[in-house]
């Protein structure tokens, strides 16, 4: 028969087929069992009075003096937690911890019964798991960035809404705490459009910065990790950034082939090690709104070729009529009185059938330059067609319109110098007024009829003559 | 007795937000001078139950969790503006501007008293004294410093945290240890350490254990002390010297207490000596 001892309660602790341990609530081992101390190669006398987190490696370690050790006092019991114990001979050990601290009345008498299970096959298996679901994460929150700003970025029709959708996704994609995105303009000036606080850091930045902007290329990518790294870069630099409360920073540029769009600069507030995956996703989002960006700004060269006469750069009928209905909502409220002022040159069809067309295209530039001159910064002077004009001018009662009016003509009627003596243009005016308080209902069109007669009773006549039409 | 804020305190609606967001308690003394214990990484404020009944007759306690953890609106967590110690002094000087508070005394534990150098340093005439239980400035070892922890030791830490919560929450849902003896703040400190979001914790311990705030120690103008644990794998002796070293006006006490948990092992000489630092 087996005998008692096999299952006598002595034997049971010695030889349990797990580590036993008894610590203080101190962490300070009272006694082990046999198994544990065959698995670990210590001697009793290696391990009984020492800290029990001594024997674990420093992750592990710190680990223990934070989570679990709040966990213990919390609940008073541990389950499943995986360190690893280093041998007496140096090699690690995975293991799983239980522990269980019963709260007793007497604190000197307290203790922790600790459990050991030897977790190897386990701890490698977990970690393979660990680390390709590290992986798989990764590739898809860098896939999931991409989609978003995809998305996101189809409803972005200017430069503005462009800069606050790519910094609001490169803030969530990299947890920077600020992020600035600079474009340049048509005329080649970089703007901030993400705020005013990090537009101000990235003027103070830039003055810092002992970089060329000239030799910026467009594969170039500026990345500091620490503070460390940026006061060796320069003092100056360091500084700023601690007074920015930045202690990492990203730049990287948005090119379209060689040409340098704008850039991303992500802020972080504390050191960070932006490897390669960080770098890449932020050029890949970099790459995809340069694209948004040409995009953007075609759709806009579009409107306005749309809206604006190419000849003599005004505004087109089109863009006048939608302004005149826009004027039309608003006066009401305003109280503001709308002026319309319809233009025909007189003398003009003559320059045109004997001078030829590019005297006559010269003359409706020079004409178009003169009465843009001539009429306030709140105007609009269009071209309807050929030799027609229609100037809108908001907020202008009776006085102010014929103001405007005989400014107009006087621009008309100057002479041109390269014009020959004998050809002469002159204005027939027709201004239509609209009272703010007016009950009469009126459209664009109503109003531009209105306009359009009265100039015709200033041709009827004669050249150079103007007419108001009662509102 | 526990209520949100002092009746009568009229408080803007952002600054409700943020006394909701982070659980914010307050107890003792109205009329006393304000404590605000600020817990550490994997702690809340459960942590300091055991040694804010000693302030309470004679202080004005005030109590929060971080966003993250213990009971805090977690539906507030921002990965931007957690990503850096930064975004957790926000939310610290926002509870004292929302509660109009002055002369402050600030009692961080483990990263959270380097919040409380940040915080001092960012608005000095709000705080009166800084208390930093078990701080280090910066845990990975570098030229001349020593953190006590290689870059190595801590990425095994950060991998160690992610596996530990990789089953985290159903381990903890089935370990109910009810207590006879003291079961209701078992309970508690129990339900406040419940469940952190694995995401939430693995961010923070990043920025813990990641940070360096070695400059920022010199620039505190405020009477500070430095209590160091014996034993104290996180935060040890030398590096609570240096922190002591290196913020001008500062006193150091080191502890009978072991490990880096005084405030819940030890919390009856943590108390004493902060009272005694307080005069």
């Amino acid at each position: 028969m087996t005998g008692d001892a096999a299952v006598g309660t002595d034997d049971l602790f010695e030889n349990a087929p797990c580590g036993l341990l008894v610590t203080t609530t101190d962490d300070v081992v009272i006694r082990t069992n046999q198994t544990f101390l065959d698995w670990t190669g210590f001697s009793a006398g290696d391990v009984v009075g020492r800290d029990f987190h001594y024997l674990l490696d420093p992750g592990s370690q710190a680990f223990y003096a934070t989570r679990y050790q709040a966990e213990l006092w919390a609940r008073g019991a541990i389950r499943e937690v995986a360190f690893t114990l280093i041998r007496a001979d140096g090699t690690p050990m995975p293991i799983l911890v239980n522990a269980e601290m019963p709260s007793q009345a007497d604190p000197a008498s307290a203790v922790v019964r600790v459990a050991i299970f030897d977790s190897t096959v386990r701890h490698d298996y977990e970690r393979e798991m660990l680390t390709a679901k590290r992986l798989a994460e990764t590739s898809e929150s860098s896939l999931r960035v991409l989609q978003e700003a995809s998305t996101r970025f189809l409803a972005a029709s200017t430069d503005v809404e462009l800069s606050a959708e790519l910094a609001s996704i490169a803030r969530d994609a990299f947890a920077a705490s600020e992020v600035a995105v600079l474009l340049a303009d048509e005329h080649g000036t970089f703007r901030v459009d993400t705020g005013a606080k990090n537009e101000q850091m990235i003027r103070q930045l830039v003055e810092a910065w002992p970089i060329d902007p000239l030799s910026i290329t467009a594969d170039a990518v500026i990345s500091i990790e620490s503070l460390d790294q940026a006061y060796a870069e320069s003092p100056r630099v360091g500084d700023l950034l601690r007074k920015l409360r930045t202690e990492a920073l990203t730049a990287v540029p948005i090119a379209e082939g060689d040409r340098i769009l704008g850039a991303i600069v992500c802020f972080f507030g504390r050191p960070r090690a932006l490897d390669q995956q960080v770098l890449e996703l932020q050029r890949a989002l970099a790459r995809q709104a340069s694209l948004v960006l040409s995009r953007v700004r075609l759709q806009n060269q579009l409107e306005r070729l749309a809206r604006y006469d190419q000849l003599t750069g005004l505004a087109n009928r089109t863009l006048v009529t939608e302004r005149i209905s826009q004027a039309l909502k608003v006066s009401r409220s305003r109280e503001n009185s709308i002026a319309i002022i319809f233009i025909d040159l007189d003398g003009f069809k003559l320059i045109n059938d004997r001078l030829g067309h590019r005297v006559g295209d010269m003359v409706l530039q020079t004409v178009s330059d003169r009465m843009r001159a001539a009429v306030r910064d709140t105007d609009i002077v269009g071209r309807f067609g050929g030799d027609e004009f229609v100037i809108l001018c908001e907020d202008a009662d009776e006085d102010a319109a014929l103001a405007i009016a005989h400014r107009l003509a006087a621009a008309v009627r100057a002479p041109i110098p390269t014009l020959a003596a004998d050809f002469r243009v002159t204005a027939s005016v027709g201004v239509a007024l609209h009272a703010s308080d007016s009950r009469r209902f009126e459209t664009s069109d109503s109003l531009v009829r209105r306009a359009d007669a009265a100039m015709y009773e200033s041709k009827r006549s004669g050249s150079d003559h103007m007419t108001v039409s009662a509102s | 007795m526990i209520r949100l804020w002092d009746e009568g305190d009229t408080v803007g609606d952002r600054g409700q937000d943020a006394l909701r967001r982070n659980n914010v308690r307050i107890t003792g003394n109205p009329d006393g001078q304000p404590i605000l214990f600020v817990h550490g990484f994997g702690g809340s404020q459960e942590t300091w139950h055991a040694m804010t009944p000693e302030f309470e007759a004679d202080y004005r306690v005030i109590l929060m969790d971080h966003v993250g953890s213990g009971d805090s609106d977690v539906s507030a967590y921002d990965r931007a503006k957690y990503d850096s110690l930064h975004g957790y002094v926000d939310d610290l000087l926002e509870i004292i501007e929302t509660l109009t508070l002055h002369d402050v005394v600030f009692v961080g534990h483990s990263v959270s008293a380097l919040m409380g150098v940040l915080a001092v340093n960012r608005a000095p005439e709000l705080f009166d004294r800084l208390v930093l239980v078990g701080p280090s400035p910066r845990y990975i070892d570098a030229d001349g410093y020593v953190g006590g922890f290689s870059q190595e030791a801590i990425d095994d830490l950060l991998n160690s945290l992610d596996s530990n919560y990789l089953g985290w929450s159903s381990a903890m849902a089935s370990t109910l240890m009810g207590n006879a003896e003291r079961p209701e703040l078992r309970t508690t400190l129990e339900e406040s350490i419940r469940t952190i979001d694995p995401a939430i914790a693995s961010q923070f311990a990043r920025v813990t254990f990641l940070s360096d705030n070695r400059r920022d120690l010199a620039d505190v103008t405020v009477p500070a002390l430095v209590l160091q644990s014996t034993e104290d794998v996180i935060a040890s002796y030398e590096v609570g010297k240096y922190v002591h070293e290196n913020i001008p006006n500062s006193e150091f006490v080191l502890m009978e207490s072991r490990g880096h948990l005084p405030n819940l092992s030890h919390p009856a000489e943590v108390s004493r000596h902060i009272k005694a630092f307080l005069g």
